[in-house]
């Protein structure tokens, strides 16, 4: 193996034996590279004065001691992320890839809740009507549509008669009676839907001018 | 001019010990074989095991196998055998804490001084913090004497801790684990969480800049062969 001084400072650095081997037998004849080796070597000799393996005769004893306190002692508490520490084994690759696939699964689900929510308590939020509300409304209801019996009561004889502009407003009291008679049956089961009773509401009033009609026909 | 037979005026001549896949190149032969780390991985597995079953026993295995490692690269991590038996006795109650969590990715030597090195570490902050509230009461103590190894080279020993003092923590780090304590790249790249050649780059560093503050100016005639 040819060997020249520049080969020195990367065989001193990490160099194989066949290399030192080669470095060696190039100082025979290189005085520069023969005190670089030789002061090499010097230093690792001199560590060798840092080295002292005595006995500290007590030390044993002493550590002995307060292995025993330290296995006596009670054991640390566990603290409130202890179920965590299982994660301190796994490798900081996969406890990214824990809480990457824990925060999808939170957006899912989150995703998932919001779009399965009732749809009634977005759209009908403020058309909802509280008990009190609803009691009045339905007592004004009921007064409404007695007021609108005594009225159809009035028109009942006028409305009987054979005349096709009566037989008109017969039918069209008919579909007003239909149309109301499913809205009730509606706001019946869903008491609290203003929407409804607003609708109703727009019934009893169609109702009551075509009474009014027929009564005003009549003079 | 015939290379045969020649020796270098260094004496040390080159050596690698292979173990799990990595030869380390060595320019003693007695390394590895004084640090007693060539057949570690069937007790490594053993002691671990001992350890993860409670028992002390384990514990004191682990102590009589690496403890005196263990408070050498403390020492020369923290400055003061005292401290470095605090490191040592602190690495144990953290290992016996955390032996659950050891999943035997590392070999349990190598979790052990991962765990040392980080302990000495904290020390060392704690105890600059501290230094600015004792400086006066420390001034006043006498010097402390330090243990040394037998045979050891004072002046040489003082002037490369001092060198070492200069060193960036990382660069101490990698030279005492490879240097001193003998560990292999692979093994201090672990501790450290670097990677080998992070390692290998910091030793080479280290190497220069400690031998750039312990060597004396170069004579003239070397300079002039440059």
């Amino acid at each position: 193996m040819n060997i020249n001084c520049d080969d020195r400072e990367r065989i001193l650095l990490d160099g194989s034996p066949e290399e030192w081997a080669a470095l060696e037998l190039h100082a025979y004849a290189c005085a520069v590279c023969a005190e670089e080796l030789r002061s090499w070597k010097q230093l690792s000799a001199s560590a060798g004065e840092l080295r002292d393996y005595q006995e500290s005769p007590a030390l044993w004893a002493r550590i002995e001691s307060s292995l025993r306190q330290q296995q006596a002692a009670p054991a640390p508490r566990k603290g409130y992320w202890s179920p965590l520490d299982f994660l301190r084994h796994i490798s900081p690759l996969w406890q990214s890839a824990l809480v990457g696939a824990l925060v999808v699964t939170l957006a899912l689900s989150s995703g998932y809740l919001y779009t399965r929510r009732p749809v009634s308590s977005v759209n009908q939020g403020n058309t909802l009507l509280k008990t009190g509300a609803l009691a009045e409304v339905e007592r004004a209801e009921r007064e409404y549509m007695s007021a609108i019996d005594k009225l159809a009561a009035d028109a009942g004889p006028q409305l009987n008669a054979d005349i096709p502009l009566m037989s008109n407003y017969r039918e069209k009291l008919l579909v007003l009676d239909s149309a109301i008679a499913d809205l009730r049956l509606q706001a019946g089961e869903n008491p609290s839907n203003a929407h409804l009773r607003y609708q109703l509401l727009a019934m009893y009033q169609e109702k009551q001018q075509t009474l009014q009609d027929v009564l005003e026909t009549k003079r | 001019m015939g290379s045969v037979g020649l020796t270098l005026p260094w004496e040390h001549k080159l050596s690698s010990v292979e173990r799990n896949g990595e030869r380390r190149v060595e320019p003693f032969q007695e390394k590895a074989e004084t640090l007693g780390i060539s057949e570690e991985t069937p007790q490594d597995a053993a002691v671990a095991a001992a350890c993860l079953s409670g028992n002390l026993q384990g514990y004191e295995r682990l102590y009589r196998w690496q403890g005196t490692r263990m408070k050498n690269l403390a020492r020369n991590l923290l400055g003061s055998q005292a401290d470095a038996e605090d490191a040592v006795q602190e690495t144990f109650l953290k290992i016996q804490r955390s032996i659950s969590g050891f999943r035997g990715q590392s070999s349990f030597v190598t979790w052990t001084f991962r765990i040392l090195v980080n302990t000495c570490h904290d020390l060392r902050r704690s105890r600059v913090r501290r230094k600015e509230q004792v400086k006066d009461d420390l001034d006043a103590l006498p010097p402390r004497k330090e243990l040394r190894a037998p045979g050891a080279h004072p002046s040489l020993r003082m002037a490369l801790e001092r060198a070492l003092k200069r060193l960036t923590a990382h660069q101490r780090d990698v030279f005492l684990l490879y240097e001193v304590e003998g560990f292999r790249h692979a093994e201090i790249a672990g501790m450290l969480e670097i990677s080998e050649t992070a390692s290998k780059n910091t030793l080479f560093q280290a190497k220069k800049n400690l031998r750039a503050m312990m060597e004396p100016p170069r004579s003239s005639a070397t300079r002039g062969a440059q």
